[in-house]
């Protein structure tokens, strides 16, 4: 080897030394500066001015401190976007989460701060009803600090374009299958739903699935204790398909995301759309004119309790690695006193804080909804939130393929299956 | 002028070879040693050897990704390098006034991809969609699809976009190319009676053919890349008929938190492009020196 080509690859060597060393720089340590940093998937503008406003609060109240506001796009957020910061240098100390295998797992990779001293005795303390913590305990450890409860999925439906056709809203699958027809029919959408990325449609019918086989089944195999490809399973597959069959969903369901349906909705070309409680506000903003309220998934043939719903608690943690947890309990606990709560109604959220009830009236259909997850004889969590992020991939993908009729029961299911190994 | 040192020379590469070390080196070796381990991106990593491989070989999803990608990369040789190869030509037939169309037909490449995407994707759109629309007022309703959630038409769906963009770069490619053909070859085939056709066909395709295997290699190497378009538009659906290696290992990674199986996905997608390109250029080489007396 040439002198040339000895110092030639030295320097190579040297800079990638370099390199290395830079790399090595970098450390996931909370920070010790007086920033409270705090994250969250964007909850849309409304939402952010209160959040704004609490943080200034929060300034005013404690001049040394600055809280730093990290809104990331959805999607983004519940994949990769909160590992990451939890892992970076600047972690937040309180950051949203869902409650269930999420929230298991943030306090398993030890991110989930032990709040039951704050919601007991501390600043947190008679904000919430004590019920409330039960779901948001990991370990004897209250691990979450609740904002709001969301019903992951309803049936949405327009009251003109009922009232038109001269229908009533579903309560049962034979009249959902019936309704189904009838606007079909007459040219219009009976379910618009925007399925893309899988999750929209995939609430909707896991909820539909679990009624089926029963929320225990439906627990199981999501928790990866039991097969997908069994009987009962297919036959809830059926039941998809049959909406397949009657044309009740647009066909471009698994082309179009989340928004697009909807849109199909608030321009009435849509009777109905399957999506959660966080349609109100939506509505409210994009389609003033548009009267809509909602049903409960119709009652299926199954095992199932054939009330119940499917919905999530969603709150916030706070960050076991943060040195500032005593401030975050503070923060969490002035987000949630009575006037920032009324704030938040004004907004179109609906706290869990106890002083939710009164002050500013809640939309009559929020206020429904949240009666009827806390009156709901049992809960299912969405597969996305509550469970292992795979397992629910292979569930949605399944009962899309079924929906857009590319599929039989009998193959998604065992599909399911072949792909979680 | 020569160095005082014979180390100054290479002094000045440090700054590159550093960013090149920090942006490209260090990440592939990264990568490649998270592809013998199972870990989530945060948590403890494991060493699991070569099971990450093993998966992805067995991975039906993974092995039809390499269709998909290899499908898609035959479409856009057709929709982007001989589209771009025969609109060369067309304007290089009349140079005076091929400007504007040049223009035109390039500006698509100078779009963000994301953007394209978006756009196109509203194009595509089976409700309210322009394609439809136009479709519905040529009376054309039987042709009508849903562009994007078929799976029949979503990978062809796909590969038009990248055409609609590309093309202009490769016509761009062929056409300063043509500029080099000698005039008076040119000149001597219309003597001989060759028409515009003949011309194309036998003196100036043949006479770029250095520049066609580079925009081959281009086009192949490029189409393995590919990511935005499919991840936005698409993002591998319906059904998995658009997923390829890139969104796949990136939904892996990302989405998953896979981090090892997604890197020896990576590592994986890496060799086969880095194979090809070697074999795509001994090939050409040997071509070439056959042709040489």
């Amino acid at each position: 080897m040439t002198d040339k080509r000895r110092i030639a690859l030295a320097a190579v060597a040297a800079c990638s030394a370099t390199a290395l060393l830079l790399a090595g720089c970098t450390g996931s340590d909370g920070s010790d500066d007086n920033v409270l940093r705090i994250a969250m998937g964007s909850p849309g503008e409304a939402q952010i001015r209160v959040w704004d406003d609490v943080a200034a609060q929060f300034e005013a109240a404690n001049p040394d401190v600055t809280v730093e506001m990290n809104y990331q796009d959805d999607d983004l957020y519940q994949t990769i976007g909160l590992p990451n910061l939890l892992n970076g240098r600047n972690a937040p100390d309180i950051y949203f989460e869902w409650a269930g295998a999420r929230l298991e797992q943030r306090a398993a990779d030890g991110f989930a701060a032990d709040l039951s001293d704050a919601v007991s005795t501390g600043p947190i303390a008679g904000l919430f009803g004590d019920d409330v913590f039960t779901s948001l305990t990991v370990d004897g450890a209250v691990v979450m600090v609740p904002h709001a409860s969301d019903v992951a999925n309803v049936l949405w439906y327009n009251e003109d374009i009922f009232a038109d056709a001269g229908l009533t809203p579903p309560t049962t699958w034979d009249e959902l299958l019936a309704t189904c027809d009838a606007l079909d029919a007459e040219g219009i959408i009976p379910i618009a739903s925007g399925n893309k990325d899988l999750w929209a449609a995939g609430n909707w019918l896991a909820h539909l699935t679990s009624r089926v086989v029963g929320e225990d089944v439906y627990s199981s195999a999501l928790a990866g204790e039991s097969d997908f490809n069994t009987p009962e399973w297919v036959e809830a597959f059926g039941y998809v398909q049959e909406l397949a069959d009657h044309n009740c969903v647009n066909e471009s369901a698994n082309a179009v995301d989340d928004n697009e349906g909807a849109q199909l909705f608030f321009q009435g070309k849509a009777a109905m759309h399957a999506i959660g409680s966080w349609l109100v506000s939506w509505a409210i903003d994009e389609a003033p004119d548009l009267n809509f309220d909602y049903v409960n998934l119709p009652s299926m043939p199954g095992d199932g309790n054939q009330d119940s719903v499917i919905g999530v608690v969603t709150g916030y943690v706070v960050n076991a690695q943060s040195s500032k947890q005593d401030l975050a309990a503070e923060f969490l606990a002035l987000l949630n006193n009575d006037g920032n709560v009324q704030a938040f109604i004004a907004a179109e959220l609906t706290p869990m804080a106890l002083s939710a009830s009164s002050g500013e009236d809640v939309d009559s259909r929020s206020a429904g909804l949240i009666e009827m997850l806390e009156t709901a004889p049992a809960i299912v969590l969405p597969p996305d939130t509550g469970y292992d992020l795979e397992t629910a991939n292979a569930l949605y993908a399944a009962l899309a393929e079924v929906l857009g009729g590319q599929s039989s029961p009998e193959d998604a299911v065992a599909g399911i299956d072949a792909k979680l190994g | 002028m020569k160095p005082n040192r014979r180390i100054t020379p290479y002094l000045f590469l440090v700054p590159a070879m550093t960013v090149f070390g920090f942006a490209v080196l260090l990440p592939v070796i990264m990568t490649f040693g998270y592809s013998f381990t199972e870990w989530n991106g945060y948590g403890p990593m494991v060493f699991v050897g070569l099971d990450n491989y093993v998966k992805a070989a067995n991975d039906v999803l993974f092995r039809d990704s390499f269709v998909h990608v290899l499908l898609y990369i035959f479409a856009t040789i057709v929709l982007e390098v001989v589209v771009g190869l025969v609109l060369a030509g067309l304007v290089s037939v009349r140079r005076q006034g091929s400007l504007w169309f040049r223009v035109a037909i390039f500006t698509p490449v100078m779009l963000p991809m994301v953007v394209v995407a978006v756009l196109w994707a509203f194009v595509y759109n089976n409700d309210f969609g322009l394609l439809n629309a136009a479709l519905h007022s040529l009376g054309l309703d039987d042709l009508q699809r849903v562009w994007l959630g078929d799976p029949a038409t979503a990978l062809l769906a796909v590969s038009v976009v990248s055409g609609w963009v590309f093309a202009g770069f490769y016509m761009t490619i062929f056409y300063a190319a043509f500029s080099q053909v000698p005039a008076e070859v040119i000149e001597a085939a219309r003597l001989d009676g060759a028409g515009e056709w003949q011309l194309f066909r036998s003196i100036k395709v043949p006479m770029i053919r250095n520049a066609i295997t580079v925009a081959l290699l281009l086009c192949i190497t490029g189409g393995f890349q590919g990511f935005d378009l499919f991840y936005v538009m698409t993002n591998g659906g319906p059904y998995g008929a658009t997923e390829i290696p890139t969104t796949y290992l990136v939904k892996s990674v990302f989405t998953f938190g896979n981090v090892g199986y997604g890197s020896a996905m990576a590592v994986i997608l890496t060799t086969v492009v880095v194979a090809l390109g070697v074999a795509f250029t001994r090939a050409n080489r040997e071509k070439s020196e056959k042709v040489q007396p």
